[in-house]
This record gives structure tokens, sequence and C-alpha cells, in this order.
């Protein structure tokens, strides 16, 4: 099991990781997501020896590893943009982490050639080992960089954006089958990606990150369904917001009564955020909002449907039933609320 | 019509261009280094060869070649340190260092001989400690080494600053994250990845170290046979009317400079052609 304890890290006056406590469980297959300047990067590094935090500790199975350097704590590193030696050919790009170890711990070439082989049929680019990597597609030096992170046998897989250099297509491939790949394997697995879709589908838990700190962690289901915040809510999955204001449990935008459970919040001012699929067309009842239809077009098997709401700045998007005729635009559509989650304003991060 | 006058009056100023390039290149570059070659070799190749077979030249050739052996390796090393320290890591005074590194570019090499003789002459700083141990460095073999390592040092690292910066610090991680130690990482991955840079480097380096006279005429001291290194000896022979053996010396110099040449541009065509192949 990992564990990071009160880990923070300042670069200058930045802070990049602010008081981090996160507990890595064996087998697991965790994602760490967030926009650029989150810290999430930065975190994974530190999870690998490749930067030191200020304070805190990193623990690998009750075992203090805050100072051992990368090359001490057994972990395989995936780069972005893949990192392959281009000097090399694949097979010794694959065997290097073996042919780097002490002479007596060092198998032979024959022995070293024979790893690298099985590793290259694992990763399925069975008879490239006498390539170079400039020989190879973007998806194929990534699987070469896993394989070669995977032959020194680390008791933890790292990786950083590793589908980021990746067109969509082979992107989408190649996450699903690491996913295959970690479990038939038994890794434990953390990587970063901004990518709020490949961090759903792909990971056993999600820890959402902004600001150098933790917003949220929990399954794809429960960052998705209960967000804990409006950042997470945001970032996770597409929202709309309106601006509301809670009184006596009740959410008004302006003067218009949402019928929104708001038992439990305070008065005051608060944001109010519905996925575009949580809403149905209604009648002009109270409870519904006015949207002026702006655009229509498909998706899948909805349409989309863009408008605005006098009072919101931003475009707001919904998902409407694509077998019904489509709405019109310039016309008035009365929005019904379904499911929405409310947050106090003070807790909104500007 | 207008569009044919047009097309031809562009190639008239296309070929009046290349014209005059190629009339300024012969007169000003190849028929000086013709006439280095034409005039050594005016009384024949006997005198050519007694000129170079003279003892005194003998011994600048041998100078300038032990200068070269140990200034450029030298150079080698700590360019190679100072482009990795740059390149690869993030640290107060960064861009100072860079600009201490091109300070011999831009001081005149007459001064950075004049420094030398300021540190280490028997009137300089050290002057008098060095007297009392009998330790001679200016008007010696050292202050001429010295002298060139100043005005060369700036060749290997200029060239692989850049290169390094670019190629970012991702292999190298790689590496060590692979159980590989400093130095593993240093000769397996960061040297091959560097190699075609460095031979640049390296190729100008010598080029300069054979080559230099400013500062190495300040803190030579000019004696036949012990100090002169062979740019110096050919000012001696020229000054001294001696045509023939000064163009001798001269031409193999120009040499150099044109063995030099050819092994930078075959260097250049690999180092694109490795650039070139990189792409992600």
């Amino acid at each position: 099991m990992i564990r990071l304890d009160s880990i923070s890290k300042r670069y200058g006056a930045y802070q990049a990781l602010d008081n981090i406590n996160l507990d890595v469980r064996d087998g697991e297959f965790l994602a760490l997501l967030g926009p650029s300047g989150s810290g999430k990067t930065t975190l994974l590094r530190i999870v690998a020896g490749l930067a030191f935090p200020d304070h805190g500790s990193v623990l690998f199975n009750g075992e203090d590893v805050t100072d051992l350097k990368v090359a001490e704590r057994k972990v395989g590193f995936v780069f972005q943009h893949y990192a392959l030696f281009k000097h090399m050919t694949v097979a010794d790009n694959i065997g290097f982490g073996l042919s780097v170890r002490k002479r007596r711990e060092r198998p032979s070439k024959a022995a070293i050639r024979a790893r690298a082989e099985e590793l290259l049929d694992l990763v399925q680019l069975r008879g490239l080992g006498d390539r170079y990597p400039a020989q190879l597609s973007g998806g194929q030096r990534q699987r070469v960089a896993l394989a070669r992170a995977l032959a020194v046998e680390p008791q933890l897989l790292l990786l950083d954006e590793p589908f980021g250099a990746l067109d969509a297509q082979v992107r989408k491939e190649l996450r699903r089958w690491l996913r295959h790949l970690h479990d038939q394997m038994g890794l434990t697995s953390i990587f970063v990606t901004h990518d709020q879709e490949e961090a759903l589908e792909l990971a056993d838990r999600v820890v959402v990150m902004d600001h150098g700190v933790i917003e949220q962690i929990g399954t794809p289901e429960e960052v998705y369904m209960a967000p804990r915040s409006s950042f997470v809510s945001n970032f996770v999955g597409e929202t709309n917001s309106l601006p509301v204001s809670v009184r006596d449990g009740q959410a008004h935008f302006f003067d218009r009564h949402i019928a929104i459970e708001a038992e439990r919040m305070p008065d005051g001012p608060a944001r109010l955020d519905f996925r575009p699929h949580d809403v149905t067309v209604g009648d002009e009842q109270p409870g519904c909002l006015p949207l002026l239809v702006t655009g229509v077009y498909r998706r899948g098997g909805d349409w989309r449907v863009e408008g605005e709401v006098t009072g919101v700045d931003r475009t707001i998007e919904v998902n409407l039933d694509a077998r019904m005729p489509a709405p019109e635009v310039g016309k008035r559509l009365a929005i019904k609320v379904q499911r929405a989650k409310l947050f106090q304003l003070s807790e909104v991060k500007p | 019509m207008n569009g044919v006058l047009a097309l031809s009056g562009r190639l008239q100023a296309r070929h009046l261009l290349i014209g005059l390039m190629l009339a300024f290149i012969g007169l000003f570059l190849v028929l000086p280094l013709v006439s280095v070659f034409a005039e050594g070799l005016s009384k024949g190749f006997a005198a050519y060869g007694a000129a170079l077979v003279q003892p005194d030249a003998q011994s600048a050739i041998k100078l300038t070649l032990l200068v070269a052996a140990i200034s450029v390796p030298v150079n080698v090393v700590f360019g190679v340190m100072a482009a990795w320290a740059i390149a690869k890591f993030d640290f107060p005074g960064k861009s100072l260092l860079i600009t201490f590194i091109d300070l011999p570019f831009s001081v005149s090499p007459v001064v950075a001989g004049l420094i030398y003789v300021l540190m280490f002459g028997m009137q300089g700083w050290l002057g008098p400690w060095l007297r009392d141990y009998d330790i001679q460095i200016i008007f010696a073999v050292p202050g001429i080494v010295l002298a060139t390592i100043f005005v060369t040092f700036p060749f290997v690292a200029r060239e692989l600053i850049p290169l390094m910066a670019e190629q970012g610090r991702d292999d190298e991680e790689a590496a060590l994250s692979l159980g590989a130690s400093g130095f593993q990482t240093f000769l397996r991955v960061t040297l091959p990845n560097i190699r075609w840079g460095l031979l640049y480097g390296v190729l100008l380096c010598n080029a300069r170290a054979m080559g230099e006279f400013g500062a190495v005429s300040v803190v030579s001291g000019h004696l036949r046979g012990l100090t002169n290194t062979m740019p110096l000896h050919v000012e001696i022979l020229y000054n001294e009317y001696n045509f023939v053996a000064a163009f001798a010396v001269a031409s193999l110099l120009a040499l150099l400079a044109l063995v030099t040449l050819v092994l930078k541009s075959i260097v250049e065509w690999r180092f694109d052609y490795q650039r070139g192949s990189v792409g992600h």
C-alpha cells in the first residue's frame, strides 16, 4: 500500500501541493485528475522520487521512502512523450533496466534479450525488437515504454498523461488495453490525466485535484453523481451553473422558485449545478426555467439544445430525447431541472 | 507580355546577385587561400618541405598540437558540465552563468591574454608566490594553454546548451527510474543524444585552439623553439621577410581549416539527419 502523509511542495511563491493525504490500495488503478497547474503531475513525481516534498512523507508498505531516489524505489514510470532512447533498438530499450544492474545481479545478454521478447509479446509487438523507436507509431512507442517500465518488475506503475500525445482512436484502444493489462498482471497503478472521460472510464478511484489540494476522492460513480464541490461537478462531466439564493430551505432563481431540495442549506447566495441530461421539458408551471433556444443539434440519441436563460452569462446546454420533435431555434422552452446539486457560494472558488 | 518581362527581370536579378556573391567570395576568400599555397610553393616543393622540417617550425607544430591536446579535452569536460547544469537544472544565477560562458566571445583575445599576465606575471597578483615556488606560467607553456582554454571555452558549451535544453530531462529521468546510476545515465543515454552536437563543438574548439593568435601572443613571450605556436611562428617568419617559410607554415594552418570545414559539413549533415528522425 502506498501512503502519502501531509505532502506539501512549493516552487518559489507558488504552492504546488498543499497538505496532500492519500492512500493507494494494492492492486488499485488510481487516477489523478485535474486541470493543468492542479499539482497532479508534481504529486506523481513525488511518488516516483523524481521530485521531493518540502513537508510530509511517502510510505511504501509502511516503509518511509521519502528520501529514496527514483532508482531505489522500484517504480515504473511512463512519460507522456514516451522518452524512449532513440539510439537503441526496441529490444535494447526494454532490456535497459536489466542491463544497468550491478554485475552480479545482471542477467546474461541472452537472458535480457529473452525477457525483452517476452515483454514484446505481452504488449503485442512481437517481432519488432530490432526496430528503432523512430520507426514505430505513437501507440507502439507507448507500448514499448510500458514494456520497458515493466521489465524491472516494479511494485508500482506510474503513468504521466500516458495517452496525451496519441490521437483519439488509438487513445481509446490503448487505454482499454492498459486497464486489461493492469488487471491481468495484478499491478498497482497511478495515472495522471486532465481528461475526465479517461479517468471515469479507467480508474477504480479518481482523485480530483485543483490548485494543489484534493477536492474529492471517490469511485467514478461517486465523483460524477455526488460531487463534493462545484469545482468537481464542473470539471467532471458537463455541468450548467445557475446563481440562486436560498431562503427558508427553498432555492430561488431571481424570483422564480426552483423545485430542488435545499432543506439543510443555510440562507444566502448559492450555486445550482445540474447536468444537461437531468432536465425534462415541462409546461409553464412553477419551478420551470424559460430557455430561449439558440441552437439544436443531434448528439447520438439526444437533441443537444443550447440556449439562454435571462440572468446567466454562460450558454445553458441540455439534452432532450431525440424521439421527440426537435425544438425550434428562437422558441422558448420550459425546462424543469430534475436533479441538481446546490453549493453554498462561500464554498465556491472563483 | 508584362509578366514575361517581370519574370525575366527577376531572373536577371537572381543571376546578378549570385554572380556578385561568387565574385565576392572568390576575391576575398578563395583567392587569398590559393595565394597562401601558391606563395608557400613558389620556390618549389623542396623549399616548402625544408621550411616545415626546420627545427623551430617543428617545435611550433608540436607546441600547437600539445596546446590543442590539452585545451580541447579540458573544454569538452567543462563544456559538457556547464551545458548539463544549465540545460537540466533550475538554479538562481543561471542566466548570469550563461553570460559568463559567453564572455570569451565578447572580450578581445588580447585582453584575455593580459588578464593572465596580470594574474600570473612577475608583477601580477600571484607572481611573487609563483616565483617563490619556481613555477613559471607566463612566457611558458602553461600560460599558452590557459589563454587558449579561456578563448575556446564557449565553443562546446554554446553548442550543447540549446541542444540539451531542447531534449529535456525525460530520457535521463526514464533511465534513472529504471535503476541506472548517474554515470550510467550520462554514458548510455545523454552522451549518445548529444554526440553530434558535441563533435561539432569539438571541431570548432580545436580549430580555434590551433589558430588562436592574440591571447597566445601576449602570454607566450615569443621564445623561438620554446613558446612559439604555429600562428606566432608564421608572424615571426613573415616579419623576417622569409615569405616562403611563412606561407609554408601558414598553408598547414589553412589546410587544418579546410579539413575542419569538411568534417564540420559531414557532422552537420549527420546532425540534421539525426534531428530530423527524432520527431514524435
